[in-house]
């Protein structure tokens, strides 16, 4: 589906009037994901990850390196709007994506620009819309709506451009928690249900542990990718990198390093909850190790 | 230091729109304390601190600083302006100055001190949030993100408060960043042991923080004490769509499956040395 | 002050006046200020605020609404009044201090301000049953003909359509930045000049650098979903003429050629 190969971007610095200066912000990335996957990408600010995400939707172009969406450069300037419909991009502040000043109309903006009948951008604004569970809303002005209800807005706009593949650029880092989970059940439920590859831009740990591959990165680099199982196992690199861990995850680790034989990685709660049960019914737990 | 009584708000008032904002809160605030304020979206968070340095003036009720009323005849708001230093959400959007410094001194002057004096305080402030002098005459808009954020709280800071109210200082801010503004604020309160009220939807940075929590909740006051107390009420909480730490959670999951832990706790430090004692003894008696 | 100002008054319904085609509507309140301008007679004004009850009923608006949209001319309406009552020549009244109230002005002043005011409820009633977006439409599709002399209509439609969607977010955050800078002790009301100018830029720099911020992220988004600025582009709704317009078009006719044909006969 998405295929990046030694991709390199540079970032112009204008120091003075006459004086520029270029800064690379995404150095040699390489990645492929297959359709229908959800794949997470993980890392502080400044390591390149909404760069990316740009690239995904041609709004920047590659200095090097290339970028295939579904097979197509995006270099090539005849595929731009086939690119874009494929790939429906969702950016972090809900405020400054809605263009429309009703839901409905909101969502309609993209077929619309597409040109398409009336009555298909009626059915794809009513099935998006059912999709994130908000038809009840569509006559409701952007206003009165919250931080998660307006993310979801923002994502049934992506699908109205029935793409392949949808891009959320740190879609939850203004919302509360309640909200945040709100967007990202809605977001697994497309994935499952729709089978939409997904690719979701994030700092916060814990809303990736059911990604199918999870994207570490930092200043730049693809610093890993692998399982959720595999990157929780390195809690080292999470650390040193300067991410959040899971709670439970933590706790599970830092028992482990005193002598407890728990299996980690931990990712949930319940799998915390049975592993520390068995140990606990086991008679003999400082044997085995 | 500073007493809230009874407070009462009702926003929008005789429109279709009113509604209670804020129902008969009370509580107080003392030297030093760190206080976790929670609550969902719309709860009333940001209209209650906005009583508190006189921004919104309650319909009924009392808040009293050092014993005074502010609502008294007498009483000069701005002087309590200074002594509240509010920073509210996503500070960094309102730098204007043409310099760090001048943006920081910017407060200070404004409520009476002299160039000198605000200077003076501007650059103790920038020194504590980390502020390098080599920025002090750089245009603020040249400053990352984080960096931003810092010199916004030093605006703040540099009035010399007595109380520091902060609606959600680490927003969209990531992992390394935020720790960085949490640790700033603790640093900020043990040094000029002043009291910190954090407005917070991050229950996990409240644990860590926070000595007292207060739970608001569609304008109520619903719960308040210690995180420890507050955070054993899971279940109320959940009820009110909000979370507890991940590591409350599943304490109690443990303790529900039969794990003898004595109580639910709020760290994972904690966490850990209570599994391990209970381990070891288990591993004793064999 | 700015916390005041409210924008976008959509009053969301369903009725048949929300359904009819925003350009039946715009001719409606067309329809409606020139039949105002044709009647003469007190009475008539009563006819015609019997009118727009009706309508307003018909919309499913509440008459709350009715009196909101004239709160915010009321000091129009009063200027208008009091001077219309002082300025006009004709057989005195009352008198007090230099002022003469005529009887004439009492009529002019009463039915010039009930004429403004029943105005407003006209057209408040249209944007109580439009979206922005249908007026920006209607009007696009009625001035259609000023792109043939290349007038960039459409682009001024999304422009209409995102001002509405941004104006109230920016007044929210001017909001905040006013409690913002209040905090860092800046007093909007009560300063010198030469402090006021620099405490108003405390909230212009930032709101500029704002709106620049959002216009930026907006382009990006819209550009994501297609929007290039050219080309053919269609509507969820396109405005086409349905039953209800036709028949609202026929009464609308009835309605002026009442008027006019009472004015020409001359019967008040």
């Amino acid at each position: 589906m998405i295929n990046v190969k030694n991709l390199v971007h540079r970032y112009t610095i204008w120091e003075s009037d006459t004086k520029k200066s270029k800064k690379t912000v995404l150095d040699d990335v390489s990645l492929d994901i297959s359709p229908g996957q959800m794949v997470a990408v993980l890392g502080p600010n400044g390591s390149g990850k909404s760069t990316l995400a740009k690239h995904l939707n041609v709004l920047l172009l590659p200095d090097e390196g290339t970028v295939w969406i579904d097979g197509k450069d995006t270099k090539d300037v005849k595929a731009l709007w086939n690119i874009r419909s494929m790939v429906g991009m969702v950016f972090q502040n809900p405020d400054n994506q809605i263009v429309g000043t009703s839901v409905e109309e909101d969502v309609a903006f993209g077929p619309e620009n597409n040109n398409l009948p009336s009555k298909v951008i009626q059915e794809k604004v009513a099935d998006s819309l059912r999709a994130v569970g908000l038809l009840h809303k569509r006559k409701i002005s952007p206003l009165r709506l919250s931080g998660g209800q307006k993310q979801r807005v923002a994502i049934a706009s992506a699908l109205a451009g029935t793409p392949k593949c949808i891009v959320l650029d740190e879609p939850t880092a203004m919302l509360d928690p309640a909200a945040r989970k709100e967007v990202i059940n809605v977001i697994n439920k497309l994935n499952k249900e729709a089978h939409i590859t997904i690719i979701l831009i994030t700092h916060h740990t814990d809303e990736v542990v059911g990604a199918d591959k999870i994207i570490l990165m930092n200043q730049g680099h693809v610093i890993k990718e692998g399982t959720p199982k595999e990157l929780f196992d390195d809690i080292g690199l999470l650390k040193e990198v300067k991410m959040d861990v899971p709670q439970v995850t933590e706790l599970a680790w830092r028992l482990k390093k005193q002598g407890v034989p728990i299996k980690t990685p931990v990712l949930t709660e319940d799998q915390f909850v049975t592993e520390m049960m068995r140990i606990y019914n086991n008679d003999n737990i400082w044997e085995d190790c | 230091m500073m007493k809230v009584e009874h407070l009462k708000f009702t926003y929008a008032k005789k429109t279709v729109d009113e509604c209670k904002v804020l129902d008969d809160i009370s509580f107080d605030i003392q030297e030093g304390e760190f206080i976790g304020l929670i609550g969902t979206s719309g709860s009333g968070k940001t209209t209650l601190i906005k009583h508190l340095n006189g921004l919104l003036k309650a319909d009924s009720g009392m808040v009293y600083f050092w014993g005074q009323n502010i609502y008294g005849r007498k009483y000069v708001l701005s002087k309590l302006r200074k002594e509240v230093g509010l920073v509210f959400q996503y500070p960094e959007q309102q730098l204007f100055g043409k310099t760090v410094l001048a943006d920081v001194c910017f407060g200070p002057i404004n409520l009476g001190m002299t160039k000198e004096e605000a200077e003076k305080s501007a650059k103790e402030c920038l020194e504590i949030v980390g502020i390098d002098e080599s920025y002090y005459y750089v245009s603020p808009f040249e400053l990352s993100g984080g960096q931003k954020r810092c010199v916004a709280i030093a605006g703040i800071l540099a009035m010399q408060p007595k109380i520091l109210v902060m609606d959600e200082p680490a927003a969209g801010l990531d992992p390394k960043t935020k720790y960085m503004v949490f640790e700033l604020v603790e640093k900020i309160r043990k040094t000029r042991n002043i009291a910190i009220v954090l407005v917070s939807h991050h229950m996990e940075d409240v644990a860590c923080y926070a000595n007292k929590v207060l739970v608001l909740h569609e304008g109520k006051l619903i719960l308040s004490g210690t995180p420890q107390e507050v955070f054993a009420k899971t279940e109320l909480l959940r009820r009110i769509n909000m979370d507890v730490p991940q590591i409350t959670s599943v304490t109690q999951k443990l303790i529900r499956a039969g794990f003898p832990l004595e109580n639910p706790v709020i760290n994972v430090k904690e966490a850990e040395d209570m599994i391990m004692e209970v381990l070891r003894k288990l591993g004793g008696e064999e | 002050m700015i916390r005041d100002i409210t924008i976008g008054q959509y009053y969301a319904q369903d009725s048949a006046v929300h359904s009819l085609d925003p350009r039946t509507k715009l001719m409606g309140v067309l329809v409606y200020i020139v039949a105002l301008f044709l009647v003469k007679n007190p009475w008539w004004y009563l006819l015609l605020f019997v009118v727009i009850l009706a309508l307003y009923r018909f919309a499913k608006i509440p008459y709350s609404h009715l009196l909101k949209g004239l709160k915010g001319i009321i000091i129009l309406l009063v200027f208008t009044f009091v001077f219309r009552l002082i300025s006009t020549p004709g057989m005195p009244m009352a008198q007090f201090w230099i002022f003469t109230i005529t009887k004439e002005g009492l009529t002019k002043a009463v039915s010039l301000t009930v004429r403004i005011a029943l105005m407003i409820t006209g057209a408040s009633l249209l944007s109580y049953t439009s979206t922005p977006r249908e007026l920006a439409d209607g009007l696009e599709k009625a001035l259609g003909f000023l792109s043939k002399i290349h007038v960039p209509i459409h682009d001024m439609a999304v422009i209409v359509m995102i001002a509405f969607r941004f104006i109230p977010i920016l007044i929210e955050e001017t909001n905040m930045l006013m409690d913002a800078q209040a905090s860092r002790g800046v007093e909007f009301e009560k300063c010198s000049v030469w402090k006021k100018c620099r405490n108003v830029f405390s909230l212009l720099l930032p709101l500029f650098l704002s709106a620049v911020r959002r216009a930026s992220d907006l382009a990006m988004a819209m550009e994501a979903r297609g929007y290039s600025g050219e080309g053919e582009t269609s509507r969820m709704y396109p405005l086409v003429y349905h039953s209800g317009d036709r028949i609202a078009y026929v009464l609308m006719f009835l309605f002026l050629a009442g008027v006019m044909g009472m004015r020409i006969a001359n019967i008040y």
